[in-house]
């Protein structure tokens, strides 16, 4: 095959340095997939751990592959071919099982297009093969029509009753029953569920399945597996560094947070251990620049001693350590005297709000005066940028909340010179988070609301905003929400052509919109305030 | 303080799926292959070190052919120490077929 007529060909090749080629015969054949292009799914942590995790089963091989590009697509289409993994080059219909790392909701028809493009039917019912589905999804059930088993939570501890299954039960029914009874495994269709009036309730068609499904967490984080034999993309990728994961979960609790609550408690890995990775990855994959991982870094206890001997053994192999994101404190505090030697340091805060009071609620501790203060800081670092986040769209928030967004940007960019990159978010209740239960405002509020906050946001080219759209994210509201009978509407909607939602120009209200209301679904019911009969709750 | 920087000369064969690979591409595979071989690798002076290599020519994506480039090191280093730790760390479809000391 001529790889050269297709735009980055690099990244349909599958030959990265350390990546793992076996003989498949004799062996539980899985291929891993994330449902984006290769830039993206290459960059995501979760995979790769679940890739070496099931690789380091001597009879088990797994292999990768991703959303191919719209021309290697096509090229899939028009010849009939189907499409193949990543280091065999084998159809992925002659894999047993297919694992998705589903972690984001607008990838949904990128999923089935995957499905689709493998030449695997798309409707569970339909087909002989499992499709497995993980990672950050909170909210099966708009999926369940597609999906075989779910696995809720981390993988780790897992993994080898997993294969365990797969080793002695060669039967598609037998394998589904004999996996729903383990911890964490969710199998839809041994569950009859739906809204019986205004009860969304879940009935057991086989009696032996969990009931309810308990999300796992690894027990041990410390000595939980780490890839150190990092996958070494030879193109560039979108997080283009090894990601240490040096801490799961958060100890903060803000209100509208799905992540603290699909991973928790908060577990740190302790510095030898993470040192141990940081050698190992080094020598492993020659990579020039590392990055220290997890949903909030600043919290992780001994921070300061780990940024100094991280830096003590990178610095003559000119290795760059980046942190995702810093908070307030660190440069007030801390890490002050270390940030000239971290690559690429700005500042990045989620400041939700720009008031006090509506900050209390969401239960985001931030005190503004240290942040102009850390700002100056920066700014004698010879650091020009931060980055800041806001949100918007809770109930009770004032007309004068979502003007003052505007105000504090001005004051803070005067105050600091500081250039300022402003994302400012559509609040979404998402499953699982403190706010689960709240209404999520109506497309008019919002699009007023939204008005306001542009009225009174400086246009000035130091301050750089960005404002998420209100039909994308009421979508966001909307799939992250719904029950099973949602899975009609996808399927409506691929057949009409949805693709690749997570890119606001391939977007298309219309489409969903159209499904939706050919399927009969409410979208409106979906998004308004409840307290219990969630969709969700067959997961504890 | 400049420091003294000593050239060695490689020759490249890119087959195979290689041949995919742009220029680009191949700064990064050949920095990231002399970092795992452990070579006292010359980085440049100045803010942003990052390893010093000059191609003495282009090749175009999809074309299997030879490919020069210098790398510099931080001490003399023989051309046949170069070629036997560079070798392992070097992906299938690109081969040494050269190396030398530039004058």
């Amino acid at each position: 095959m001529n790889f050269a007529q297709f735009q980055k060909p690099q990244r349909y090749i599958g030959n990265e340095w350390n990546v793992v080629k076996k003989d498949h015969a004799g062996r539980i054949k899985i291929c891993l997939s994330y449902p984006d292009t290769y830039e993206i799914g290459m960059s995501n942590l979760g995979l790769r751990i679940i890739y070496s995790l099931l690789n380091d089963f001597d009879d088990v091989v797994c292999e990768r592959v991703f959303l191919p590009d719209d021309d290697f697509a096509a090229f899939f289409r028009n010849s009939q071919a189907p499409l193949f993994s990543l280091e065999t080059k084998t159809a992925l219909k002659d894999f047993e099982v297919i694992g998705f790392n589903l972690s984001c909701e607008l990838n949904l028809t990128n999923f089935l297009d995957i499905l689709s493009l493998g030449g695997i039917p798309l409707l569970a019912a339909e087909r002989e093969k499992v499709i497995i589905v993980g990672g950050g999804i909170a909210n099966p059930e708009p999926v369940a029509d597609f999906v075989d088993v779910f696995f809720m939570g981390e993988f780790e501890d897992s993994a080898a009753a997993f294969v365990e299954v797969l080793r002695k039960v060669k039967d598609k029914e037998e394998r589904l029953k004999a996996l729903a009874q383990i911890d964490g495994f969710y199998v839809p269709k041994f569950y009859a569920a739906g809204f019986n009036g205004a009860k969304y309730s879940f009935e057991k068609k086989y009696a032996a399945a969990n009931f309810p499904i308990r999300r796992m967490f690894v027990k041990d984080f410390n000595n939980a597996p780490h890839p150190d034999k990092w996958l070494v993309p030879y193109g560039q990728i979108v997080h283009d560094r090894v990601q240490v994961e040096i801490a799961r979960g958060c100890p903060n609790a803000c209100v509208f947070c799905q992540a603290r609550a699909v991973y928790r408690p908060y577990r740190e890995r302790s510095i030898p251990a993470i040192m141990d990775i940081l050698r190992k990855s080094y020598e492993n994959s020659g990579y020039e620049e590392f990055t220290l991982l997890a949903l909030s870094v600043s919290n992780y206890s001994h921070i300061e001693e780990l940024i100094d001997e991280s830096i003590d053994y990178f610095k003559d192999k000119k290795v760059g350590l980046s942190l995702p994101s810093l908070r307030v404190d660190d440069i007030l505090g801390r890490l002050h005297s270390k940030l000239s030697s971290i690559k690429n340091s700005s500042l990045t805060v989620a400041v939700e709000a720009a008031r006090d009071c509506l900050r209390d609620k969401l239960n985001k501790k931030i005190d503004l005066a240290k942040l102009f203060e850390a700002g100056q800081i920066l700014r004698a670092l010879k650091i020009r940028k931060a980055k800041l986040y806001f949100m918007f769209g809770f109930s009770d928030e004032t007309d004068e909340d979502l003007a003052a967004i505007g105000k504090f940007l001005h004051e803070l960019s005067y105050k600091t010179r500081l250039n300022l990159n402003v994302s400012i978010n559509v609040f979404v209740p998402k499953p699982f988070s403190l706010w689960e239960g709240e209404k999520m405002d109506s497309e008019e509020t919002l699009l007023n609301k939204r008005q306001i906050i542009l009225n009174h946001a400086p246009a000035v080219r130091y301050i750089d905003i960005s404002i998420s759209s209100i039909k994308k994210s009421i979508f966001e509201g909307i799939v992250s929400r719904a029950d099973r009978s949602f899975s009609r509407v996808l399927l409506n909607a691929y057949r009409k052509g949805a693709r690749r939602d997570s890119s606001s120009e391939r977007f298309n209200w219309d489409i969903w919109e159209a499904a939706m209301k050919e399927e009969g679904f409410d979208w409106h019911f979906c998004l308004e305030a409840k307290t219990e009969n969630h969709p969700w709750n067959i997961i504890e | 303080m400049d420091i003294q920087k000593y050239p060695i000369k490689v020759t490249l064969h890119k087959r195979g799926e290689m041949i995919y690979f742009s220029q680009l591409d191949m700064v990064r595979i050949l920095e990231r292959a002399l970092r795992r071989a452990g070579l006292p690798i010359y980085f440049t002076q100045g803010f942003n070190p990052h390893v010093k290599l000059s191609f003495l020519n282009g090749l175009k994506l999809g074309v299997d052919g030879s490919l020069e480039v210098v790398l510099y090191f931080t001490q003399k280093i023989e051309p046949d120490s170069v070629r036997q730790k560079l070798i392992p760390q070097l992906p299938e479809g690109l081969d040494i077929i050269g190396c030398e000391v530039k004058n």
